[in-house]
This record gives structure tokens, C-alpha cells and sequence, in this order.
């Protein structure tokens, strides 16, 4: 069992294909060396019975058939172990062609590593067995590659967003010890450390929040929450940014709208949303939610008036840190996260996150079924 | 003269908090590691722990545990780096009185010491007064001077909150927990809490009168008579 649980397929492959061959010849030369007997005795039967009626009886037939069958034996008692010799060769060589395409894959597979990912596999016809699972392979592939690339961008972007505000302070801190300086003058500079330090704190926390939440060790209230009234409330809290703005932010709520979830994660999305769209959309213009319930789901939905995400963004926006204007959404104190954090609290309760063109600006779509998965 | 106990193994910051309590008025006795923390709390009195979770050699928790058993009733104020939702209710359970999670801004601190030097005190005044302004908690009501100041719910909500910690500073982290309800970090409230300042301030802080409601950059606000 060991040995051959141990054995190539090559070898596993070749040792099947001549035991059944072997079998097969056996029962074949059997059969044949019966049949031929049968054939010989009848012969002979007709023979002692035409003896019978007055014929000369030949006296030599029964000994030449005998010896007649010992040779058709011998011819398939020697004959046999040689077939199966030769074709088992034959097999033998004719399994390692067929499986030299997957010994080429696996040469080929144990060169990629984490840093080549880009690499794919070759397969020399894609419609047979290894085609295919070179493509199952190289689609793993490519799955791989993007996620690697998405965790480097990650990383690099959340360690650029930490050293900036760290390398303020530092700056502002050594700054302010080159000199002797007045006291308004330091109470400013360490005031405006202590801006970098909650800028920090709360970045720090929304990164936690979501590492949790991709750990998967984030637990979810369960409650009943309607999400009619979380907009409002979103809407009564931020509805003061929008004020100054001179925006009107309109609540509509139709249907029942209560879905099984947490309640400040929910609250958490929609104000991310609320508050994308009073912070980017044009002074003056007004931003709808309209919160609808459906049978089996509720959605909220953020329509704002301009400038609208370009098609080529839509994908991203909702990653980590992807920002479509660097300066202008970093000038407005955003951490280049609130979007993620939506995605992750909606993905979390089995909902879906969506944005679509809406005249000229855009709307953001958050759907909660309402048996959260 | 109120006697506060610090456990705290990070001397940088321990120096803070001290330094910090003792602008308030507080005797301060620190202690560097958790042997020490837990000998000076058993023999001697003190009306307020500061206790950090991760401390070399004896965690806080084992300490708040300990404390508790021998029926010493101190209040613990529970410092720690830890915010997982199960931390903080092993913590409660064990005894503690409140938690912070690290990093906490200063006057956030001290108004949880005040809280709790407070407990079991009647606190709730339901009359406040600075200088002359008068915040009516029942009648809903705010006079400066001899003028009614109307104000929105929430700016009398923001108003009451500042008169209640009239004199300390109150951060954006307090009142957005606080007075908006909303506990998670991560949210953005930061602007909507400035705005929210700045009219109030409009309504209550009239030209021509003493200013009661002064912004600390970077840490907050404070409602006092006289300089911030």
C-alpha cells in the first residue's frame, strides 16, 4: 500500500494497463486453448465412429492430436509473458508522453513565486485535460496576483497616510525648538501637533475597524433597525454641513424598512455616504435619500447633483484609500476611507454597495437584505 | 484634598497624567510597575485608581481582581490599549468603574475622574449659570443678560454639555459620544461638531459682551469666564 501509494502515476499507470491486459490475455488464451481441445476431440470422435462402421481406424490421429494442442500450449504459455513484457513497455513509454505536459506544469508552477505572480502557465493544447487545468490554474493565478497587488497597494498607501501625519509633528516639534519662541506661537504649534495626533488616532481606529472586520473577529449586533430612521437621524446630525452650504438634504421613506442588523455599523455606512455627498456635491444643490422597502430588502439610496464619479473610478472608489483627487478630498479631512468602511458594513450584513451615474452627479446605492446572511 | 493612585508602567506617560492631576488639584501617588501598584493600594487609602491593563509582571486585571476580592471598593478608572468589546467587559466585570482606550485626550480623562469622584453625590443641577448667562435645564430655557437666546435642540444639548464641565476642556470625542451618540470613532463628526459650535457661539457670544465659549486648537473647547 505504501509503496504503492508512493509510486508516480506513470508507474501506477503501467502496472494497471498490463495487470488488465494480463487478465485479459489469460482468459483469452483459456478460452482459445479449450476451444481448440473441444475441436480436436470432436474430430477424433468421428473419426473412432467411422472406425465403427468398417473403416480402417488410424491408429497415429490421436497422437498427433495430442501432440498438436501441446504445441498450440506451449505457443501460448510462451507467448503470453512476452506480449505482456512488450506492450507493458510500450505503455510505459507511452504513459510518460502523455504525462510530460503536467511534469512541463509543474516545472513551470514551481518557478512562479509571490514576486511572479505575473506569470502563467503553458499548456501545449488548451481543449484536453491539462488545458484545462492549466486555465483552472492560471485563473487561481490571476486571482492571486490581483490580491497580492491590492494588499501592496494597501500597505504602501496606509504607511504613506501614517508617515504624514507623523513627519507633521516631528516637523512642527523640531521647529519649534530651534528658537526661543512666544508663547501664542507655541501654544499654536502644539495645537496643531495635537490636530495630526487625532488625524492619526482616527485613522488608526477606522484601520483597526476594518482589519476586524476582515478578520472576520468583528461581531455584529443583531436588532431590528429601520433604516428610515437612521437616515434621518444621518440627516438631522450632518444636515448642518449641508446647511452651510446652502444644500437641501430630503428624506424619503417608503415602505417598511426595518432589516435584522447593528445598528451604529448601519449608521456608520449611511453617514460615510451622507456625508461624501454633502462634502463633494456643488454648494447649493440638493442631495436626496430615499430609503425603499422591498420584500425581502431594503435599499437607501444617495442621489447628489454633480460632480459625478467618471466611469473609470467606479470600480475603485470603494477600495481602500483610492482617492480620485489626491489634494482636494485630503484638504477636506477625509482619511480616504469612508467608503471602504460603507462596503464592509453593508458586505457584512449581506448587502451590496453600488454607485451609477445619476444625471450629472451620482448615486450611491447600499442594498440590506432583510434575513442579513 | 482627593488622593488618586496611577498604575502606569510608561513613565512618559505617567508623568502626563500626574502632571495633569495634580493641575486639578489632586495628591498623585504613582506607581511604576504592578507589585507596587497593588502594595500601596492594599495598605494605604485613596479615593481613585488609575490602572493600566499591560503592566510588566502583574497585568491590571489580575490586580482589579485581587483589590476586589479583599472587598477594598476604590474606584478603578481601567486604562488600555485593548478596545475589543470583550476587553472592555472583562474589565467591567472584574470591577472596574469605568475604561478609557489609549489613546485618550486629557480632558476626556478628567472628566471620567470627575464622574467618578462624583458617584453617589447628587450632581445633577438642573440650573447652570456662567457669568451672565443661565441655562434653565426644565424650562428648556437660556437667558444672557436680560435677552432669551433661542437655540435649536442640539445647540441646547451642546450648550448644557459645556456648562456642566464648565471650567475644563471638553474634546470633540466627548461630545460627539456624548451629546450626538455616536460612540464609533471612525465616524466623521469633527466638522459637523464645529459648525455646530460656531452657531452656538453666534447666539450666546454676542459682540460686545464677554466671550464664555473658547476653542483650544487641538484639543477642544471650553466654556469659562475670562481667558480659555
Amino acid at each position: 500500500m505504501s509503496w504503492w501509494s508512493r509510486a508516480s502515476i506513470r508507474v501506477r499507470l503501467t502496472a494497471w494497463y498490463t495487470a488488465v491486459l494480463s487478465a485479459m490475455l489469460v482468459v483469452y488464451a483459456s478460452a482459445t486453448y479449450v476451444a481448440v481441445r473441444h475441436e480436436f476431440r470432436e474430430q477424433l470422435e468421428d473419426q473412432q465412429a467411422a472406425a465403427a462402421f468398417g473403416h480402417e481406424p488410424d491408429a497415429d490421429s490421436e497422437e498427433r492430436m495430442e501432440e498438436q494442442l501441446h504445441e498450440i500450449l506451449v505457443v501460448l504459455v510462451l507467448g503470453l509473458p512476452l506480449i505482456v513484457v512488450l506492450s507493458g513497455s510500450g505503455g510505459y513509454l507511452l504513459a510518460r508522453r502523455a504525462l510530460a505536459p503536467i511534469d512541463n506544469l509543474s516545472a513551470e508552477a514551481r518557478r512562479i513565486t509571490a514576486d511572479r505572480l505575473d506569470a502563467r502557465l503553458t499548456a501545449p493544447n488548451q481543449n484536453d485535460e491539462v488545458g484545462r487545468l492549466a486555465a483552472v490554474f492560471n485563473d487561481t493565478l490571476a486571482r492571486l496576483e490581483s490580491s497580492f497587488d491590492q494588499l501592496r497597494r494597501f500597505t504602501a498607501d496606509a504607511s504613506h497616510e501614517l508617515r504624514t501625519p507623523l513627519s507633521v509633528i516631528r516637523g512642527i516639534g523640531e521647529m519649534g525648538l530651534r528658537e526661543t519662541r512666544s508663547a501664542p506661537e507655541y501654544k499654536d504649534a502644539i495645537g496643531s501637533m495635537l490636530e495630526e495626533v487625532d488625524r492619526l488616532t482616527r485613522l488608526v481606529d477606522t484601520l483597526l475597524q476594518l482589519s476586524r472586520g476582515d478578520a472576520g473577529t468583528l461581531r455584529l449586533a443583531r436588532e431590528a433597525v429601520d433604516l428610515g430612521e437612521v437616515a434621518r437621524d444621518v440627516v438631522s446630525s450632518l444636515g448642518i454641513l449641508a446647511d452651510d452650504r446652502r444644500q437641501r438634504v430630503d428624506v424619503h421613506v417608503r415602505g417598511e424598512a426595518v432589516v435584522n442588523g447593528d445598528r451604529l455599523v448601519l449608521r456608520e455606512a449611511v453617514t460615510n455616504v451622507v456625508d461624501n455627498a454633502i462634502k463633494y456635491a456643488p454648494a447649493g444643490s440638493a442631495i436626496d435619500v430615499s430609503v425603499e422597502g422591498a420584500p425581502d430588502r431594503v435599499s437607501v439610496t444617495v442621489t447628489d447633483e454633480g460632480p459625478g464619479i467618471p466611469a473609470e473610478h467606479r470600480d475603485r472608489i470603494f477600495d481602500r484609500f483610492y482617492r480620485i483627487d489626491e489634494g482636494r478630498s485630503r484638504e477636506m479631512g477625509g482619511t480616504g476611507l469612508g467608503l471602504a468602511i460603507a462596503r464592509w458594513a453593508v458586505t457584512a450584513h449581506g448587502g451590496e454597495i453600488s454607485v451609477a451615474q445619476a444625471g450629472a452627479g451620482s448615486a450611491f446605492r447600499l442594498i440590506i437584505p432583510r434575513r442579513a446572511a | 484634598m482627593l488622593r488618586v493612585l496611577v498604575v502606569e508602567d510608561e513613565r512618559k506617560l505617567a508623568d502626563v497624567l500626574a502632571a495633569a492631576l495634580q493641575a486639578e488639584r489632586y495628591d498623585v501617588v504613582v506607581a511604576a510597575t504592578g507589585e507596587e501598584g497593588f502594595y500601596r493600594a492594599n495598605a494605604e487609602l485613596f479615593d481613585l485608581v488609575l490602572l493600566d491593563l499591560m503592566l510588566p509582571r502583574r497585568s491590571g486585571l489580575e490586580i482589579l481582581q485581587t483589590l476586589r476580592q479583599r472587598r477594598i471598593e476604590t474606584p478603578v478608572l481601567v486604562l488600555t490599549a485593548r478596545d475589543g468589546v470583550d476587553d472592555r467587559v472583562r474589565g467591567l466585570d472584574l470591577g472596574a468603574d469605568d475604561y478609557l482606550v489609549k489613546p485618550f485626550a486629557l480632558p476626556e480623562l478628567l472628566a471620567r475622574v470627575r464622574a467618578l469622584m462624583r458617584r453617589g453625590r447628587p450632581m445633577d443641577a438642573l440650573r447652570f449659570k456662567a457669568a451672565d448667562l443661565e441655562l434653565d435645564v426644565v424650562a428648556r430655557r437660556v437667558v444672557r443678560g436680560d435677552r432669551l437666546v433661542d437655540l435649536t435642540v442640539r445647540e441646547f444639548e451642546l450648550l448644557e454639555y459645556l456648562l456642566r464641565h464648565q471650567g475644563h476642556l471638553v474634546s470633540r470625542e466627548m461630545l460627539a459620544r456624548d451629546v450626538w451618540k455616536e460612540p464609533r470613532r471612525a465616524t466623521p463628526l469633527d466638522n459637523v461638531i464645529d459648525v455646530q459650535m460656531a452657531r452656538l457661539r453666534r447666539k450666546v457670544d454676542l459682540e460686545g459682551v464677554p466671550r464664555l465659549i473658547h476653542t483650544v486648537r487641538g484639543v477642544g473647547f471650553v466654556l469659562r469666564e475670562g481667558e480659555p
